[in-house]
């Protein structure tokens, strides 16, 4: 069984490009769109994709869920939003951050980028700068659009609008592009956020994912999940020979055999490929497994005694 | 993980080419932007056209001006009894016609001279025509030779119906539940600024009081300003209340009309996505200029805004 | 964490999200996100 199982997790984490290219795909299916430079309009719009993809991106296929929070919370009717927490909530609890790892359209372009081949820097001494994803979660996406209100009760999508790069993008981008009226509108904001998203661009090409380990706000509440999500990672402690080649190929700077569901990591296997051993794998169901795997280990033993 | 080098060198210029996309429009407002190149034949914005315009004109009295004695002879002969140009009809055709009537007068060679020429005219025309229908600004700026060019065409914009774009007419109510059609409304006003908004839209709500100034201001030029709530449309009672609520709270006391969803107007207005947009409209209902996108407390839209409805209350004087 | 008891804190988070899902629904939160997707605010776009 443990066998088949490492089979399934090689297999994903070699597809990770393909699948991240599809996620990407099905999350901006209106293709048609950026030559008109104009938005779908349709209900698909009511549910909210798992990535960060906005919804001004004239191909998106469903609403952000940050961006759909913020205006739930800014509106003058609301304060906090059910719907969306309730929703990332199950997200987090089904799958936690392997969304990151190969269903975030804005992962896969820092990935992309990163190819680029130039000198690496790592980030392991950068660590504290990942709680900064806390914060711009907590007082950009709610705090700030909940309470700083305008006279009449609204408050503005401070995230959106003043951080989000993937707006600039996948909205602002084709939009004035495409629109001549929405490139006279472009102003300072647009200055601004084109400096971020350029910004983000190269630390991408140096660092890896730079947006998702330090500024993401989905990111960062999909991590609060990892650790009770049910698609874990795995490491078997009798295949394990300690090496630490999986540690070494961890680009978000979590070692899987101390800590396999770190808040950190974004379950893209690239450590189930370098394990010699094939201890790791993904592991997809309730609990922890440890009485299984407990079980299994010694039914193996016994058959081992037996063949000896 | 080895990456070969033509891989490399392909990925490289690829983002280059982008980087160098995303570079050029931010650095200048007033790039083309089009995706559709190579149809030489139809200029994709006002700048072209006035070029072509002229180029066309040019080329037209190049052909004019190479026999002129035969051409002479054409111009006497349309003086009998041919009617002269008439309204649409290609002055390369007239030319043809004229040339038919008359071609007792002219050796083969001659005549296949002039046919082929009136031919190439026509040709031009149908050329020169177009362009005035979608840029009726073009033929004016290219003959008079004035350098300031409009804003470009906005390509989510329904087409032209040859003149300039009507806005679509409307029979509405106001918030108060008062009848309001929409040719009373333009004819009544030198200039009626239309804009569009919703209920929970920051920058559309932000700007209400500004634009209730701009009421005030225009009424006294002889325009008013009127809003459009993209909510309130088909009277959703719940979203009218909202909207006056709204409206009372921001002191703006202007009218704000709806209208059905499948009319004209109804049609017109779910085709705008971005928002705020609003509209310079003249006395006889057409659309003056491109709608503004974005809050009108934009320095930058604030001036277009005004542009435009000088340009609309000057042209209601004259 | 022991199985038995990050099995169970699975369970209740599933429910207590798809609870919240269905509550939030219900107060209308969905019609304001749709509301607010299909009509471009520029400026929350970072747009202006």
């Amino acid at each position: 069984m443990g066998k088949k199982f490492s089979g399934v997790s090689q297999t994903m984490s070699r597809f990770r490009g393909w699948i991240q290219a599809g996620a990407t795909l099905l999350t901006n299916l209106h293709l048609p769109n950026f030559l008109k430079g104009g938005l779908y309009q349709g209900a698909g719009k009511t549910v909210c994709v798992p990535g960060l993809n906005c919804y001004s991106c004239p191909a998106a296929s469903g609403a952000c869920p940050i961006g759909a929070f913020q205006a739930v919370v800014g509106s003058s009717k609301f304060s906090f939003s059910y719907y969306i927490t309730g929703f990332l909530i199950l997200l987090g609890v089904l799958l936690g951050r392997f969304i990151c790892g190969f269903l975030c359209p804005f992962g896969w372009f820092q990935e992309l980028l990163h190819k680029i081949p130039t000198k690496k820097l790592s980030t392991k001494r950068l660590k504290p700068l990942t709680y900064l994803k806390y914060a711009v979660l907590l007082v950009m996406v709610f705090l700030l659009p909940a309470f700083l209100v305008n006279d009449v009760g609204m408050g503005d999508p401070f995230f959106c609008k003043y951080l989000c790069p993937q707006g600039v993008l996948e909205g602002a981008i084709p939009l004035s592009l495409a629109n001549s009226g929405i490139r006279a509108a472009l102003g300072k904001l647009f200055t601004w956020k084109f400096s971020i998203l350029l910004s983000v661009i190269a630390l991408s090409v140096l660092f890896y994912r730079p947006f998702c380990k330090w500024l993401c706000p989905l990111g960062a509440f999909y991590a609060l999940f990892n650790r009770v999500s049910l698609f874990q990672m795995k490491v078997d402690k009798n295949k394990c020979v300690s090496c630490g080649k999986c540690a070494r190929a961890c680009k978000m700077d979590v070692d899987v055999t101390k800590t396999p569901n770190h808040t950190e990591c974004i379950r893209c296997g690239m450590c189930i490929r370098a394990c010699p051993t094939n201890a790791v794998c993904f592991r997809y169901g309730f609990g922890d497994g440890k009485d299984k795997a407990k079980a299994a280990e010694t039914l193996q033993t016994n058959n081992n005694n037996k063949e000896e | 993980m080895k990456i070969n080098r033509t891989n490399t060198a392909g990925r490289i210029l690829a983002l280059l080419l982008t980087a160098l996309m995303v570079l050029s429009l931010a650095a200048c407002g007033t790039k083309g932007g089009d995706k559709m190149d190579g149809m030489s034949s139809e200029p994709k914005n006002a700048e072209e056209a006035v070029a072509m315009h002229k180029e066309l004109m040019a080329q037209e009295n190049a052909i004019l001006s190479e026999d002129t004695a035969l051409w002479e002879k054409v111009f006497m002969a349309a003086d009998k009894g041919m009617t002269m140009q008439e309204d649409g009809k290609n002055y390369g055709e007239f030319l043809l016609d004229t040339i038919e009537g008359s071609k007792d007068q002219f050796t083969e060679d001659e005549l296949k001279l002039l046919k082929e020429a009136a031919e190439k005219i026509r040709e031009i025309e149908n050329k020169l025509t177009m362009i005035e229908k979608k840029y009726p600004e073009a033929a004016q700026q290219s003959t008079d030779g004035a350098m300031s060019v409009p804003a470009g065409s906005d390509m989510t914009t329904p087409p032209d119906d040859g003149s300039m774009q009507k806005f679509p007419a409307f029979e509405g109510k106001d918030l108060d539940g008062n009848t309001v059609k929409s040719d009373e409304l333009f004819s009544a006003n030198a200039v009626t600024v239309v804009n569009f908004w919703f209920t929970t839209c920051n920058p559309c709500v932000g700007e209400l009081s500004e634009l209730d100034a701009l009421n005030k201001e225009l009424s006294e030029k002889g325009g008013s300003l009127i809003g459009v709530n993209t909510f309130t449309l088909d009277g959703d009672e719940t979203a009218i209340s909202e909207a006056k609520d709204v409206l009372a709270k921001k002191g703006a006391t202007y009218q704000n009309v709806y209208f059905d969803s499948d009319g004209e107007a109804g049609k017109f207005t779910t085709n705008i996505f971005a928002y705020p947009t609003t509209y310079v409209v003249d006395r006889s209902g057409n659309i003056v200029g491109e709608p503004i996108v974005g809050a009108i407390t934009e320095k930058k839209q604030a001036e277009t805004l005004q542009k435009l409805i000088d340009q609309a209350l000057a042209a209601d004087m004259g | 964490m022991s199985c038995g008891k990050k099995a169970a804190a699975q369970i209740v988070l599933l429910m207590a999200g798809a609870a919240m899902l269905c509550f939030g629904v219900w107060r209308g939160e969905a019609a304001t996100v749709l509301s607010k997707a299909i009509k471009l605010c520029l400026e929350c776009v970072g747009i202006g």
